[in-house]
């Protein structure tokens, strides 16, 4: 398949009190993207847009090729849905949750689902009201996962896990990556995991996408620049300075276009050049353009 | 009708299935209070009315609202199908479980009408308009519910329809068509009966197919 | 298999940065011979549960330092050359090295200081 998995252009969608805006973005076979954003900056609401459970006001989205929602039905046949706040059929067991899945999709595959269940160290004769939220997240995310999806949807899953569970969890999808024509989309507050494990990450704050590039381009870019400026002494105007704290003579800048050529504006005065990880650059980048866009 | 249809349907049974077998036991065994004399119909006549459309209450109201609010609804709409795929699923589903408890309590009052000695025949058409009037009733709180999206709205349906079933045995019993003929060995079916339940199957069919013209179109489920 | 390679996301060199390092070691110490094939790009990525994109980039850089070679639709090999191993050692002395230039300077040393105290540091080793 050529097709992008995911194709999202000029996406909008109102509510009451919040609205996706001008959103657009795409997801390619054989990538995981990060979703990274605030709480309330319109994630899930993304990712239910992707899944045809939401309609938007504006624009369009195609999902593995099918028009959302009209198509959603041939669509989800090959996506893989989790989310956090997802919960199983209460009075029903996991396994008779296997065998409802299996029932409906041909491509279930039986031995990797008993693996599956032996690795997450779930048992089949468990109600599903029983299940801790680390279980239920599990189970949701056998259920994709045993049916071998081209893609997978994933909205917070490790929320709320205890570290071993998330490792078991990210382990288990990340597995996907074998296959180049598997994609996984993925929103998390958790930037650590993000900066590990995407290919690209989008950056999305108050219904608007604020910066979306590959990942390694955006560890490349960011820094932290420590200045120590002697009295009388200033800068010169320096270029792609996002963010600028004073403290006397020491000056700490952030810039998300680093180069050597900047640091030999800055000259001598560098006391100190740093790395940033996601979770400063996405706090850095979402700062900037709140102001930015105040202005 | 395609698998995943089929399959929901099904699933809906199998989550109900305690209420859907206790009603119908519930309702068989209230008729059988029923044939026990003068008092024992009495009492036996109250349960059955009250098994019938408690379940269905039970069965409209869990069975839309409690998806939402256990969360499972997602995992449904997960599933490859389209929003009104999921509606036809749920109408039919629900309406089978109801019909279940509905045709064998239904069916168990008109034997007691017609093989026990002691309850005249002339029973039968009121107890048939009663019965059409519980599935309409049914019919109407499942559309209410699937249409409003609050708890308050539901609850509000099911209120009025349970008044109606007072309102219906005050104003429909007392007709002079049913009344004269209700005590009387033989069953008359007469113009007051077929208009009432003309009546009756109209909402019915109404009721029934707005969801599928309604909230079958909806394109936010969530 | 892969456990060996370890990702620290505390470290604070970039992941591209570390996989390179040890697989670089593992040549160096000759655990890794020449023409023995690397695990592919996804597999490694699945395995350490790092993303592709990170793994395609040391192995890119790899390639560039001769390190490996990737032959397309084979997958990447350990460079077949003779006292590669070797190489990548002096390189990692030259590393080293330059680093304690860089520091002798900051202090003020000469270059007769920086010498004296390596022959010290060798004298010290032989002692050992």
């Amino acid at each position: 398949m050529d097709h992008k998995h995911i194709e999202m252009r000029s996406v909008r969608k109102s509510y009451r009190f919040f609205t996706l805006d001008d959103l657009s973005m795409s997801l390619e076979p054989g990538e995981v993207m990060g979703f990274v954003g605030p709480n309330g900056a319109g994630k899930s609401t993304t990712l239910r847009l992707a899944m045809g459970m939401i309609a938007p006001d504006a624009g369009e989205i195609h999902v593995l090729g099918h028009a959302m929602p009209d198509a959603q039905a041939a669509a989800k046949r090959d996506i893989g849905y989790v989310s956090a706040e997802m919960r199983l059929l209460p009075n029903a067991t996991l396994g008779w949750h296997m065998e409802f899945v299996k029932s409906i999709y041909p491509e279930w595959d039986g031995g990797y689902a008993a693996a599956l269940v032996k690795r997450f160290n779930l048992r089949p004769e468990q109600n599903a009201r029983s299940l801790s939220v680390g279980e239920h997240v599990k189970a949701t995310l056998l259920l994709a996962l045993a049916r071998r999806p081209r893609l997978l949807i994933l909205d917070e899953p490790t929320n709320g896990l205890d570290p071993v569970a998330r490792h078991e969890v990210i382990s288990e999808f990340m597995d996907v990556l074998r296959d180049d024509n598997r994609s996984i989309l993925y929103s998390s507050h958790n930037t650590v995991d993000v900066e590990r494990i995407s290919d690209r990450i989008t950056f999305i704050d108050r219904g608007r996408v604020v910066e979306s590039s590959n990942k390694e381009d955006f560890l490349d870019r960011w820094r932290r620049i420590h200045v120590q400026l002697p009295a009388g002494v200033s800068l010169p105007d320096l270029p792609n300075i996002v963010g600028r704290v004073e403290d006397g003579q020491f000056i700490t800048l952030t810039t998300n276009q680093y180069s050597e050529g900047l640091r030999a504006l800055i000259g001598s005065h560098v006391r100190d050049v740093q790395r940033m990880n996601l979770e400063e650059i996405f706090v850095a980048n979402v700062m900037f353009h709140r102001e930015a866009r105040g202005a | 009708m395609n698998i995943v249809i089929r399959k929901l349907i099904a699933k809906e049974l199998y989550v109900y299935r305690w209420l859907i077998a206790g009603g119908a036991f519930a309702g068989v065994a209230s008729i059988l209070i029923a044939s026990l004399g003068k008092g024992g119909f009495n009492i036996g006549a109250l349960t059955w009315l009250t098994t019938i459309i408690a379940t269905g209450v039970v069965l409209a109201l869990y069975g839309i609202m409690n998806e939402r609010k256990e969360q499972s609804l997602q995992f449904v709409l997960s599933l490859p199908l389209s929003i009104s795929e999921y509606v036809r699923a749920k109408m039919l589903g629900l309406f089978a479980g109801f019909l279940i408890i509905w045709s064998i309590s239904c069916a168990a009052a008109l034997v007691l009408v017609f093989f026990k000695a002691s309850v005249p025949d002339g029973l039968a058409p009121y107890v048939t308009l009663l019965s059409v009037f519980m599935l309409a009733n049914f019919a109407v709180v499942l559309c209410g519910a699937l249409h409003t999206q609050s708890e308050a709205m539901t609850s509000a349906v099911i209120v009025v329809t349970n008044m109606g079933v007072s309102i219906f045995m005050f104003t429909v019993g007392p007709l002079p068509g049913l009344q004269k003929h209700m005590w009387s060995p033989a069953p008359v079916w007469n113009d007051t009966f077929w208009t009432v339940l003309g009546c009756e199957l109209a909402v019915l069919v109404i009721a029934f197919t707005l969801p599928f013209i309604f909230a079958a179109r909806r394109r936010d489920f969530l | 298999m892969y456990s060996g390679i370890n990702i620290s996301q505390t470290d604070a060199r970039p992941m591209y940065l570390q996989i390179m390092e040890q697989i670089r070691a593992r040549v160096a110490a000759g655990d890794w011979l020449s023409g023995k094939e690397l695990p592919s790009i996804r597999a490694l990525a699945a395995a350490l549960n790092v993303s592709v994109i990170t793994i395609k980039r040391a192995y890119l850089d790899l390639e560039n330092e001769g390190v490996i070679v990737t032959r397309h639709g084979k997958g990447s090999f350990v460079a077949d050359v003779n006292g590669l191993a070797g190489e990548l050692r002096e390189a990692r002395l030259d590393e080293h090295l330059a680093e304690a230039a860089d520091l002798a300077r900051q202090l003020g040393l000469s270059e007769d200081d920086l010498a004296a105290r390596l022959r010290r540091a060798q004298r010290n080793l032989d002692k050992k």
